[in-house]
């Protein structure tokens, strides 16, 4: 017999087909269940799809269970040891790993030339490039090593750094360097010494203590008055503006014709 | 004692277990984290590879599903089953993986793959070792589990999780409905279709 085939028997086929599943989920209480068994012994067209859908679920329940690689708990583990990590170095971590390390280096490199300039503000690289220690010696000619640094006349162990201010006509250039000193006495020179004893018509020492914040305009100031020597780029590198202690200098002027007379004050 | 008190004085040993490994974890131990998934890491492998019908894919998503397992744990507060609560992240995760791979035509190549080999069983070797290759017999040995998974994927994301987490993997009516917080009617009239879809596809093999 086959049910489908008759309309009177359709609503019959599709209440038993639509117990299928229910069937098969072990869902039909005992009395649907013996029904739609009997039923399934007489009608073919209901046993086939009945067979068809069993053999469906069969099929799936019978798949084989995979086995995870045995490295799987392993690798989140690591995984989530990695993301804690990256969490700890923020967005340092989304760098391109070159990028990261040269910000690196270069923070290193900014960290410690701050550190030396702190240390060791006297220090000089030109100085070690041509191989000469700090101890200089006054210069008279462009031709000789420039006269960067003198001791105090207290004789205290602190080179105090020399400018020298060699100009042509010395009276005018003193002068200049008088009037403008008195200008600045107060907050832009704090102690101002000329060295009397060394003063001669011709050179002029003067010991000044600036206070730091004031020292480069104090470089322009005497920019005017003459040109500077070599020792310029040493003493412009006292020049910063951060800085709030005193600076003390020594500033020596004289006339291009006394050069002798500076070769007998360095000894 | 009765076997079937053992089994069940097993299962509440193992359930204690579960819950203090995840008392653990919420405090971020990561050693914990890893027995733990050790009890499930088999069952989700199986669902993302049935699921996804990759091995590759499967272990890579399994990964993810752990990973946002302990990133979520702390609001784990165990008013439901701790496997139906992984379950909805797996089931999330793996709705995600299946758009992402969709998108760059994953499943496209997998069944130009699966098309050729069905169209060239002489070039296969698990075909060529059988003892008895004659065309009335390839259904049976090529594999009929690959053909069921060939099935599976052809059917659309939402039908193929109702029919492994179901008919695969034995889930009951009501677990089904909290993992995909629908109501068990719901689930089940999805659930037969699903399996009349697989039916089809089947049938159409074999023909």
């Amino acid at each position: 017999m086959e049910c489908g085939k008759y309309q009177s028997q359709f609503n019959d086929y599709l209440n038993y087909q639509s117990q299928f599943n229910d069937y098969l989920d072990g869902e039909l209480s005992p009395r649907e269940r013996e029904r739609l068994q009997s039923h399934l012994r007489k009608c073919l067209s209901c046993y086939r799809k009945w067979n068809s859908l069993q053999k469906t679920k069969e099929l799936l329940s019978r798949l084989p269970e995979l086995n995870p690689p045995s490295h799987l708990s392993a690798v989140v583990v690591a995984r989530l040891k990695e993301r804690r990590l990256r969490r700890l170095i923020g967005p340092f971590a989304y760098l391109p790993r070159w990028l990261s390390l040269g910000a690196a280096a270069a923070l290193l490199l900014v960290i410690s030339l701050t550190l030396w300039q702190v240390l060791l503000p006297s220090f000089s690289f030109r100085s070690l490039l041509s191989g000469q220690n700090d101890t200089f010696t006054m210069n008279a000619t462009p031709s000789e090593p420039a006269a960067k640094f003198a001791t105090t006349r207290e004789g205290a162990q602190t080179p105090v750094p020399v400018m020298v201010l060699r100009v042509k006509d010395f009276s005018r250039a003193d002068r200049e360097l008088q009037s403008m000193l008195r200008s600045f006495s107060g907050p832009m020179v704090e102690e101002m010494e000329p060295i009397g004893a060394l003063n001669s018509s011709s050179a002029r020492l003067i010991d000044l203590r600036v206070p730091g914040q004031h020292f480069s305009h104090l470089l322009h100031e005497l920019h005017k008055i003459g040109h500077l020597d070599q020792s310029q780029v040493e003493i412009h590198r006292l020049a910063n503006p951060q800085r709030k202690k005193a600076i003390a200098i020594r500033i020596v002027v004289v006339g291009i014709r006394s050069d002798v007379e500076i070769r007998h004050l360095k000894h | 004692m009765e076997p079937a008190v053992l089994a069940q004085q097993n299962r509440f040993a193992k359930r204690e277990e579960e819950q203090l490994l995840v008392e653990r974890c919420r405090q971020g131990d990561r050693d914990s984290f890893a027995q733990l998934m050790r009890l499930h890491e088999k069952q989700i492998y199986n669902f993302t590879y049935r699921m996804l019908g990759d091995e590759e894919e499967a272990e890579d998503l399994t990964q993810d599903i752990f990973m946002a397992a302990f990133r979520g744990i702390r609001r784990f507060r165990g008013e439901a089953k701790f496997s139906t609560w992984l379950y909805r992240i797996a089931l999330n995760q793996t709705r995600n993986r299946i758009k992402y791979l969709a998108r760059r035509n994953f499943f496209a190549k997998q069944s130009r793959r699966a098309h050729y080999k069905e169209e060239s069983p002489w070039e296969n070797p698990e075909f060529l070792a059988d003892t008895n290759p004659t065309p009335e017999q390839w259904t049976l040995t090529k594999s009929m589990a690959t053909q069921v998974q060939e099935c599976l994927n052809q059917l659309p994301p939402q039908t193929r999780q109702i029919l492994v987490l179901r008919d695969v993997q034995g889930f009951s009516y009501e677990e089904l409905s909290e993992m995909l917080s629908l109501n068990p009617g719901t689930v089940k009239s999805r659930l037969h279709r699903a399996r009349a879809a697989l039916q089809q596809c089947l049938a159409d093999k074999v023909e």
